[in-house]
């Protein structure tokens, strides 16, 4: 089942009488369950994507639905944890209060509210923040608050503009963890981030943002896959001395064996691969010569 | 309905708590104060001058007020990317400025009630200090309480509309203090043009423009009811009645304005 359903969607914007193109014709679906990594580097469209989504701003063509409804309807949201770039809330308002405000949006019952805004606190490490003013909170705890009200009313769709950022590693690592148990839960994900290292770790799927255009969609696993580019084999030798032989894809099978029937001892055999950061920028490399002959 | 009591409710709090509102409020409660101890100045007029300073008083302290919560109010959100939090939530755009404007409008009318309930001391005061040959008439100072809290609640609607038109905080207070001077003199303007002397100094063309403005711009001078209760004069009901009737279309049809443009408006 299509969770997301983004069909030919782009967006320009006027910019002192010029029209630039944020997003060109982007096509894309996310399945039911999926932790969808939306990479690309600063300025490539992402935020507008999610935008459009969450209808902040409108689409110049194009179209994009959510559980089959139009994103630009007010009920396709009601399906949605969202934590905006940056994200800002009415500083006027306790924590408590905010989730409160923010429960009621989502027509949560008042019986179950109490409840769950002390379940996000803690899980976001805010309980102690609760009835403190916004306007005191720093810029970690704001981002802290808008994973809360996030994932307030358990929505099955949840859409992350930067999550680490702002975050101490303390706070990355349970952005990390949260992600990971939203899967684990059936939750879909879909998240823009421009740090390949969290796509790799937490991300079933990836997609390739540059200029307004996707111009690569994966799975992180096949990614990581065809990235391997030969093996390190580390064994013992007679003189009890530590060796390590690097071999290609090619043959691995050939050395293991000779190896084997030579008696030496295989301690560790690890792939030697590209990882996901190479693969990105190896993508956006592969897409200069093409911007700029146009 | 329910999202339009929740966007109320917030704005309400936010009125409630914001500082600059109440050092404003404790200015303008020092003036309604001083209300009976200026009015000493008239002489014989002092019933007379209380119920005018008061009024005047109010009408000042409605104007900083609804100019200020109808241009801060959405701007605030906006500029501080407060409006992306919430309206990513299943919140109607209709619905959130809609909240906006009856928070604003409720606590514009709060105020009057509350500057009503101050009014009564300080001119009750004012009245016992010189006996007057007119009487004090409650109901027309109550009526001239409410158009002014009507008449600004208005002019926040303006307010309002400018903010939503423009992303710049320029726009929207020096549209709503324009129109609001605008709006307060076309009356006279067109009454002047429509004197016999009026309308031989000021030029065709001249009286074309007095004439547009008089029917496009809000006549806030409409509702003003300032003579009628100093002097406990008739309240001519039918005049108000129109009165009312024009407050209610204008609004609503700036509201609806707003409302079309608000919907179109990105956040970028």
């Amino acid at each position: 089942m299509n969770i997301v359903e983004i069909n030919a969607l782009s967006k320009e914007y006027k910019v002192k009488k010029k029209r630039i193109r944020a997003l060109d014709n982007l096509s894309l679906t996310i399945q039911k369950g999926e932790i969808f990594g939306f990479l690309g580097p600063n300025g490539a469209g992402k935020s507008t994507t999610i935008k459009i989504l969450t209808d902040q701003i409108r689409a110049t063509s194009g179209s994009a639905t959510i559980f089959g409804i139009q994103s630009n309807k007010a009920e396709a949201r009601r399906q949605i944890g969202y934590l905006p770039e940056n994200p800002a809330f009415y500083d006027f308002m306790t924590a408590r209060e905010y989730l409160s405000f923010t429960g009621k949006c989502f027509n949560m019952p008042e019986s179950s509210l109490a409840e769950r805004t002390n379940q996000v606190l803690a899980t976001l490490d805010l309980l102690d923040a609760a009835n403190r003013p916004l306007k005191g909170f720093s810029k970690g705890m704001t981002q802290r608050l808008g994973l809360a009200q996030a994932l307030l009313h358990d929505p099955d769709l949840f859409i992350f503009d930067e999550p680490m950022s702002g975050l101490d590693p303390i706070g990355r690592a349970m952005v990390k963890k949260i992600i990971k148990d939203l899967k684990n839960k059936g939750k879909t994900v879909f998240f823009s981030t421009h740090i390949t290292s969290d796509v790799e770790v937490v991300c079933d799927r990836v997609g390739i943002l540059v200029k307004g255009r996707l111009v690569a969609i994966d799975s992180v696993e096949h990614i990581m896959a065809t990235g391997i580019e030969g093996y390190i084999i580390q064994i013992r030798g007679q003189d009890n001395k530590t060796e390590e032989i690097k071999v290609s894809n090619s043959e691995l099978n050939g050395v293991i064996a000779r190896l084997l029937a030579d008696n030496v001892k295989i301690e560790r055999v690890n792939p030697v691969a590209h990882n996901l950061e190479d693969f990105f920028l190896d993508t956006i490399q592969a897409q200069v010569p093409t911007n700029e002959s146009q | 309905m329910q999202h339009f009591k929740l966007i109320f409710s917030a704005t309400f709090v936010a009125i409630k708590r914001d500082r600059l509102l109440h050092a404003l409020a404790g200015a303008s409660l020092l003036l309604f104060l001083l209300v009976p101890v200026i009015s000493m100045f008239s002489m014989r007029q002092v019933q007379e001058l209380a119920i005018t300073l008061f009024l005047s008083s109010l009408s000042f302290t409605l104007l900083i007020f609804s100019i200020l919560l109808g241009v801060f109010s959405i701007w605030k959100d906006i500029e501080k990317r407060y409006i992306i939090s919430v309206l990513s939530m299943p919140i109607k755009r209709k619905d959130y400025l809609l909240g906006k404007f009856a928070a604003i409008a409720l606590f514009l009318m709060f105020t009057v009630c509350l500057m009503g309930i101050i009014g009564y001391g300080t001119i009750t005061f004012a009245a016992h200090q010189y006996q007057s040959e007119i009487p004090v008439s409650w109901p027309n100072i109550f009526t001239a309480m409410l158009m002014s809290g009507a008449k600004y609640i208005l002019l926040a609607v303006v307010a309002l509309l400018f903010s939503v038109i423009s992303t710049s905080i320029f726009l929207p207070i020096a549209g709503t203090i324009g129109i609001f001077l605008a709006g307060s003199a076309t009356q006279g303007l067109y009454e002047y043009i429509n004197s016999g002397s009026g309308a031989q100094d000021i030029s065709l063309t001249g009286q074309y423009i007095i004439k547009a403005l008089y029917y496009l711009l809000p006549n806030f001078s409409a509702f003003d009811y300032q003579v009628y209760a100093a002097y406990a004069l008739a309240l001519p009901l039918d005049t108000i009645f129109y009165t009312v009737c024009y407050w209610l279309i204008y609004t609503s049809f700036l509201l609806f304005c707003a409302s079309i443009i608000f919907e179109k408006k990105e956040f970028r």
